[in-house]
């Protein structure tokens, strides 16, 4: 996902570069530099140093959750199948958890891909540049709001909002749909940063080609751009719903506090990340059953996480067209 | 400046006899009054001076009494108290296991009597656990403001509510056919084990299973959740219904109001007395114990209502520290 950006950099410094080079400066020799050797190695123990440290967080995942599968009360059959989730009294189906965290997710989605998408475009092919100097810096306002500020901003201003248009009875206080649309909002910036980075490295020539043959801006924009820009846009889809699956405090304020398995958006349920939330942060003793629960849980999510942005990887590499 | 050197270096090397001064002013107990003790006493309790209390002090058990003895052991520091205590809020059980049979605390913090089988396996280890009332706690059961349907609630009740029905007519025909809203104290929390002790005979299965639960150690969120719904019930510590009684309205239990009167007299059936246990042996060897304790039972009515209890009744007060001077006897 990252060559989109690097590729409109690279093509940015090639242009840059012919105006700064200096002929008299080209005919310098490598010289051997100690230091630099120094630094070198210092960056590979750095780069070395988060493989370590994602390597050890795997590792303590699989340990704890080993000690909750090897319980005797838990099989993976229940924990798959079963739609109870209650391990203090002996339910450990994960469904109701997985379920709110998907409709969660879906909502966002729903919300954050249009309206992100519309601003990438905007930003990239239709705004001037003074309305850029504007939006772009209240996009970046916006994905700098800490994430509990926008758990209160869903309890406080969306859930009474929901409950005005589709009457109180109905939508009940903690509620996935209020949570899912304001994780929808907490992901747009970066829906529309990264997918105007994608969009903004189709070259010129391409939109100069269709405007050639005739095609109007409009055209142009989504038979050509758009076209031509899908696996950086896809892929950034994808790392918005992974960002959107592991948003917490969200949905620990907003979405409910007891596993619940309905498909309905106004009711409350509690996703994996909400009921992790909330046993840490009680004084559970560590042998508990509960307190295994959570390290299974975090498994889970890790893989759900991992295998999206894995998947976007891919797209990206595999659809990517390259123009130069 | 060479003054004020000197004057420096004299203080430094003053300082450790003026420190052992104080140091020797500890096995003067033995002779007649303790160091930290002061003019003039509180009820009938030695007026403490907790800038002269010394020592560390550890103590143990329930959750709920844990924010009373928090908010006193911070007014002891507050007044001048160096040492440290430790407060763990493991539970009335798991606290009195630590005091009567590991013998690791001081004082052991409870929300309910200690048993007597508790009481003999103290002995053993050489101690007799001696009782001190501090306080009262009212369980509250409450409904939305906008609730109409219900009132009062029996104990039986209350087990097929927070139990095996779904819809409110579930229980009572002419309540409305409305699913129950549940909105509990999360399982680590001293009130959802006295609730479970006290309306499911000590079993969680029910409670765990009922519908439409929602669990939460911050009790605000509980308190949000019922705000937000005619058809939602929960049950939290009496202080957050005063906070929220515009919006909440309280149940009756058995058809006793949670009110001071029914909480002293002992009528209201979730009311429950808090409780501290010591020993006199401790409280003679340790006596930053018997300070803390004094000063508890002076000051603990100035402090109990803002954390949310009610006070105890003025006799059972008066009878701990009673028990205090009892246990303390010829020290002050």
């Amino acid at each position: 996902m990252g060559c989109m950006p690097m590729t409109s950099s690279f093509v940015f410094l090639m242009r840059y570069s012919k105006r700064m080079m200096d002929p008299h400066k080209n005919s310098f020799r490598r010289k051997v530099r100690p230091h630099e050797r120094f630094i070198e190695i210092m960056l590979f123990f750095c780069a070395l140093l988060s493989i370590i440290i994602t390597v050890g967080i795997v590792v303590i995942l699989v340990k704890e959750s080993w000690l909750f599968f090897k319980n005797p009360q838990v099989t993976l059959k229940e924990f798959f199948t079963s739609k109870k989730w209650q391990p203090m009294i002996g339910d450990f189906g994960f469904l109701p958890l997985l379920n709110a965290t998907f409709t969660t997710s879906i909502i966002a989605m729903s919300l954050g891909v249009p309206i992100g998408l519309f601003v990438a475009i905007y930003l990239s092919e239709y705004a001037s540049e003074k309305t850029r100097a504007v939006l772009k810096p209240i996009l970046e306002i916006l994905a700098g709001i800490p994430s509990i500020v926008f758990g209160y901003f869903a309890l406080t201003f969306m859930t009474p909002l929901l409950r005005g248009i589709f009457n109180a009875e109905r939508v009940e206080i903690y509620n996935t749909a209020s949570a899912g649309l304001v994780i929808g909002i907490l992901v747009l910036p970066l829906i529309a940063t990264m997918a105007e980075d994608a969009i903004g490295a189709v070259p010129k020539e391409l939109r100069l080609a269709a405007y050639a043959l005739g095609s109007t801006k409009l055209e142009t924009v989504f038979q050509i751009v758009i076209p031509a820009a899908i696996s950086g846009i896809s892929a950034t889809f994808l790392l918005a719903f992974s960002r959107a699956i592991g948003e917490t405090m969200v949905v620990a304020l907003a979405a409910g506090a007891g596993p619940n398995f309905t498909y309905n958006p106004f009711r409350s349920a509690e996703t994996i990340t909400g009921y992790i939330v909330r046993i840490s942060g009680g004084d559970v003793s560590y042998n508990s059953i509960d307190y295994n629960s959570i390290f299974a849980l975090g498994l889970v999510l890790f893989i759900i996480t991992f295998a999206l942005n894995f998947i976007s990887r891919r797209i990206s590499e595999r659809f990517r067209q390259e123009y130069e | 400046m060479k003054k004020l050197v000197i004057l420096f270096i004299a203080l430094s090397t003053l300082m450790p006899i003026f420190a052992a001064g104080t140091e020797q002013q500890k096995p003067a107990a033995k002779g007649g009054k303790l160091a930290w003790i002061e003019e003039p006493f509180i009820y009938g309790l030695p007026g403490v001076n907790p800038i002269k209390v010394t020592g560390n002090i550890i103590t143990a058990g329930s959750s709920t009494v844990y924010p009373l003895s928090e908010r006193m052991a911070e007014r002891f520091k507050e007044e001048g108290y160096s040492g440290t205590i430790t407060i763990d809020s493991i539970g009335s059980g798991a606290g009195f296991e630590r005091f009567c049979v590991a013998g690791e605390t001081d004082i052991s913090n409870a929300s309910r009597p200690i048993k007597a089988g508790e009481i003999n396996s103290a002995r053993k280890i050489g101690r007799e656990p001696i009782e001190f009332r501090v306080g009262t706690d009212a369980l509250a059961v409450v409904v939305n403001k906008s609730n109409t349907f219900i009132k009062n609630a029996t104990k039986q009740e209350l087990a097929k509510i927070f139990g095996g029905a779904r819809l409110w007519s579930d229980v009572n025909p002419s309540w409305p056919r409305q699913p129950i809203l549940r909105f509990i104290p999360g399982t680590d929390s001293g009130t959802f084990d006295y609730f479970v002790e006290e309306i499911f005979a000590n079993k969680p299965e029910p409670i765990l299973a009922a519908s439409n639960v929602q669990l939460s150690e911050d009790d605000n969120i509980l308190v949000q959740g019922i705000k937000g719904s005619s058809y939602a019930i929960g049950f939290f510590g009496y202080a957050y219904y005063v906070e929220n009684a515009d919006a909440l309205n309280i149940l009756s239990i058995e058809g006793i109001p949670a009110s001071a009167k029914n909480v002293d007299n002992g009528t209201y059936p979730l009311a429950r007395p808090l409780f501290l246990y010591s020993d006199a042996n401790i409280m003679r060897s340790k006596p930053q114990v018997a300070a803390f304790i004094d000063y508890y039972l002076s000051y603990v009515n100035e402090e109990v209502v803002d954390v949310g209890y009610f006070p105890a009744p003025e006799a059972a007060l008066n009878a701990s520290r009673q028990a205090w001077l009892k246990a303390m006897e010829g020290l002050y």
